[in-house]
């Protein structure tokens, strides 16, 4: 505490010199009086400064609300901001979910939930009741364009594409992150062990492109509700979806026995969202009572109410009793908020060509033909080479068809039993084994000896579709070997010439299963080979337009399938008249 | 020592045979849709003119369209509230390929039948027996989108194995219960191939006995 007596002589260096000291002692002099003008200043009551905190700029804009709605014919004006609207009112309309268990649930007399005790906590601190509305992930935002709902609190991430279709309240009120879900005896701590795995997610997730791009297998579905039920069945061997939809799973000892969460990933902020246009004051109000229910802690007592996760809100409430966070500018302070996540992808030089071909040919046509493919650049790029490795899988898998049938044809029809009877054993073997647990079998091994990449996939399929297909063809240039030299018993015989004349003999059977190979190529995407099924999959899990994809997908395939037939025929020409010449 | 075997889990027998059961199950469903509609196009096709070429253009079409490709096809253009279940989307996959296998081999039937061969038409029979173990076979596609067959029962067993020999044994274990009741199939109908053939032979001595050619559809 600061004493009356002065003690500022030990600021000034003593001087000796006996004609400074009437100077020194006004300097003194001086120098007690400044500093008990100080003391006596600080004592006095301090003139009125502005509050900054949120608490006081929220009352001060209730407040002017509160006037403005109260002044005659405010109500009835069309265009007001919906703070007053709402003040008028006497009621807000809240979009919520009905089926988000553990954050918002309806049943016939009670809503229930995180989301439900936020919005509660907000009507209260206005003032005002609540109409409850339902919207789903794909009607919030509409919703609150076409002027139906005031507010949504909706499990809704905060990203970049979304902060253009409505004003996102900062600081958010939850955190979710994408969560890996399997069997508990599952080794998959790392992201190299998801690598090849089957993985349910919803079509749509933002965090598929991450799975995509680690190697996962995905399967699609439309609702995340499926997801459990498909691990429960064993269907996929993981399954990705928000860790606050998990929770409510996992409060159910059966499903926390049986699996555990392995990775988590994509952590994306979550908002309450009001219309871009007509909310200015709403959305400030919501800003300030959002900073205030981090600080004061009503977020999590919420969150602990209804046994989610609050690790985030933790973290959020430490962020906001920060002086630097706790003040009226808080929620736009880039230190103190969360940036939304980012979801755009890049697009491609002509996605405006392709948007406005989609337009027209919908306009002209009235059908939805949506390109997916070629608006964005990584779903350009994945379809690319999706196109080129779809080629050079055809294009291996009849070289390998064609090359293993030759040698199981010379194994087969060769005199020696050493090699006649191991190659008829595993033609056996490849005729009794569905192909998808051929080519399981060939990725396996060859897994097993090199390191997993799309090419050694891309690989593995060609030698399994080669093998399968080119054992049963050599099975036939076998049989055709053997009448021939059957027909020619006692006569000198020219194995290769006989050889060359029984491929000529089996030219059908060879064609027949050359095509085959062909049209089991697509097959290849079951092991992770980087084809266009494979590619287009990848492409829909982020992006829209199923339907025209898989058409499309269709119609490349049959097209390709078609040209390996005409040109299989050529070559039946080519060998049937040069052994006519012959 | 365990051997390999007897460290599967004791539902795993209970639960492949179920799977076994669904790939008939699969392979019967596309069967009867393959003869419907094969059969009408055989017909379409003898009769030859416009309804021949139009049938001749989808029966070609039907024998490009990959299986593979037609299931992903179904899965996600249809729309959902058809509610088709996985193993009707994977019968109906593999229906185009039945189609065009039974138009063509009826197509033969019913020329053997009108050059007075009523045995070698009866040829079409066996060959559709031949057919559907390769539709059984097929039917190992539905493991891809979550049809609990067969493949999908080992494929989901495999994935808990420690080691590739485990896993080679119990592959190996998937491929002997698929190929004995296969190899048994085809063995029978090479014996009523042959018999009829015989049969032929005796009758008619210049009516053609041979196979249709089926490659296993992919």
């Amino acid at each position: 505490m600061l004493s009356p007596r002065c003690t500022l002589s030990k600021l000034a260096p003593p001087r000796h010199s006996a004609d400074l000291r009437p100077r020194r002692a006004l300097t003194y002099t001086f120098a007690c009086v400044l500093a008990m003008a100080g003391v006596l200043c600080a004592g006095l009551p301090a003139p009125a400064r502005a509050d900054n905190s949120p608490d006081a700029a929220l009352a001060r804009l209730l407040d002017n609300a509160r006037a403005a709605a109260a002044a005659p014919g405010r109500c009835a004006q069309p265009g007001i901001d919906r703070l007053v609207r709402i003040l008028c009112t006497g009621r807000i309309r809240i979009g919520v979910r009905d089926d988000y268990p553990l954050f918002s649930t309806h049943t016939e007399t009670t809503r229930q939930g995180y989301e439900v005790d936020v919005a509660q906590a907000i009507a209260r601190q206005l003032g005002v009741d609540i109409t409850f509305t339902k919207v789903k992930a794909a009607t919030r935002i509409p919703l609150l364009a076409d002027d139906s709902t005031d507010l949504v609190i909706a499990t809704m991430g905060d990203n970049t594409q979304r902060e253009t279709q409505a004003r996102f309240i900062k600081p958010h009120y939850y955190r979710s992150e994408t969560m890996l879900v399997g069997a508990r005896d599952l080794a998959a701590a790392d992201w190299e062990d998801i690598r090849g795995l089957t993985v349910c997610v919803t079509v749509g997730n933002g965090s598929n492109a991450e799975l995509v791009s680690r190697g996962a297998r995905l399967m699609l579905f439309d609702q995340a509700v499926s997801l459990p039920e498909r691990l429960g069945d064993q269907t996929c061997t993981l399954a990705a979806q928000d860790d606050s939809f998990f929770a409510y799973y996992f409060a159910d000892p059966s499903f926390a026995s049986r699996f555990s969460e392995k990775i988590g990933f994509a952590q994306i902020p979550w908002g309450m969202g009001v219309a871009r246009d007509g909310s200015e004051r709403l959305g400030r109000a919501l800003d300030l009572m959002s900073q205030i229910f981090h600080r004061d802690g009503i977020f999590l007592a919420a969150a602990r109410a209804n046994h989610i996760g609050t690790g985030f809100l933790e973290q959020q409430q430490a962020v906001w009793g920060r002086p630097e966070c706790n003040t009226d500018t808080g929620s736009t302070d880039p230190a103190c908020i969360l940036p939304p996540a980012n979801a755009e992808l890049q697009p491609t030089p002509f996605a405006g060509s392709v948007s406005a071909f989609e337009t027209w040919f919908a306009g002209s046509t009235g059908f939805d033909l949506l390109l997916p493919m070629l608006k964005t650049a990584p779903a350009w790029s994945l379809f690319l080479n999706g196109v080129l490795n779809s080629l050079v899988l055809i294009a291996g898998a009849l070289s390998a068809t064609l090359a293993f049938a030759l040698l199981f044809g010379a194994a087969m029809g060769a005199r020696s039993r050493l090699l006649r009877w191991p190659a008829r054993g595993i033609t056996i073997a490849l005729q009794s084994s569905p192909i998808l647990l051929t080519l399981v079998i060939a990725a396996a091994i060859i897994h097993a000896l090199v390191p997993y990449s799309s090419m050694v996939a891309l690989g593995a399929a060609i030698v399994a579709l080669g093998l399968s297909n080119g054992s049963n063809a050599g099975q036939a240039i076998s049989e055709a070997y053997l009448t021939l030299r059957a027909e020619r018993a006692g006569l000198p015989v020219d194995r290769i010439d006989l050889f060359s004349r029984a491929l000529g003999r089996s030219v059908t059977q060879i064609v027949a299963f050359l095509i085959n190979a062909a049209k089991g190529t697509p097959i290849a995407s079951f092991i992770g080979a980087p084809e266009l099924l494979s590619a287009l999959t990848d492409i829909t899990s982020f992006s829209s337009g199923r339907v025209t994809t898989y058409t499309l997908l269709l119609v490349f395939y049959t097209a390709v399938v078609m040209a390996v037939v005409w040109l299989c025929r050529r070559f039946q020409r080519f060998l049937d008249r040069s052994h006519a010449v012959a | 020592m365990n051997l390999p075997i007897e460290r599967l889990p004791s539902n795993f027998l209970p639960s492949f045979l179920a799977g076994i059961t669904i790939n008939f199950e699969i392979a019967g469903i596309a069967l009867a849709l393959g003869l419907t509609l094969g059969v009408l196009l055989a017909f379409a096709l003898l009769r030859g003119g416009l309804p021949g070429a139009a049938a001749g253009s989808v029966v070609g079409l039907m024998r490009a369209a990959p299986t593979f490709v037609v299931m992903f096809f179904l899965l996600n253009a249809l729309p959902r509230d058809a509610g088709l279940s996985g193993v009707m989307i994977v019968a109906m996959s593999l229906v185009p390929y039945a189609a065009a296998y039974i138009a063509d081999a009826g197509v033969d039937a019913l020329r053997q039948l009108r050059a007075g061969s009523p045995l070698a038409c009866y040829l079409i029979l066996p060959n559709i027996a031949r057919a559907f173990f390769v539709l059984v076979m097929s039917s190992s596609a539905g493991a891809a989108i979550g049809v609990p067959e067969g493949v999908a029962v080992i494929l989901r067993q495999a994935e808990k194995l420690p080691s590739l020999g485990d896993m080679l044994v119990l592959f190996a274990i998937g491929v002997a219960c698929f190929g004995i009741p296969l190899q048994a199939g085809f063995a029978l109908i090479r014996l009523i191939q042959r018999h009829l053939g015989h049969i032929a032979l005796r009758n008619q001595p210049k009516v053609q006995t041979g196979e249709t050619a089926v490659p296993i559809e992919q």
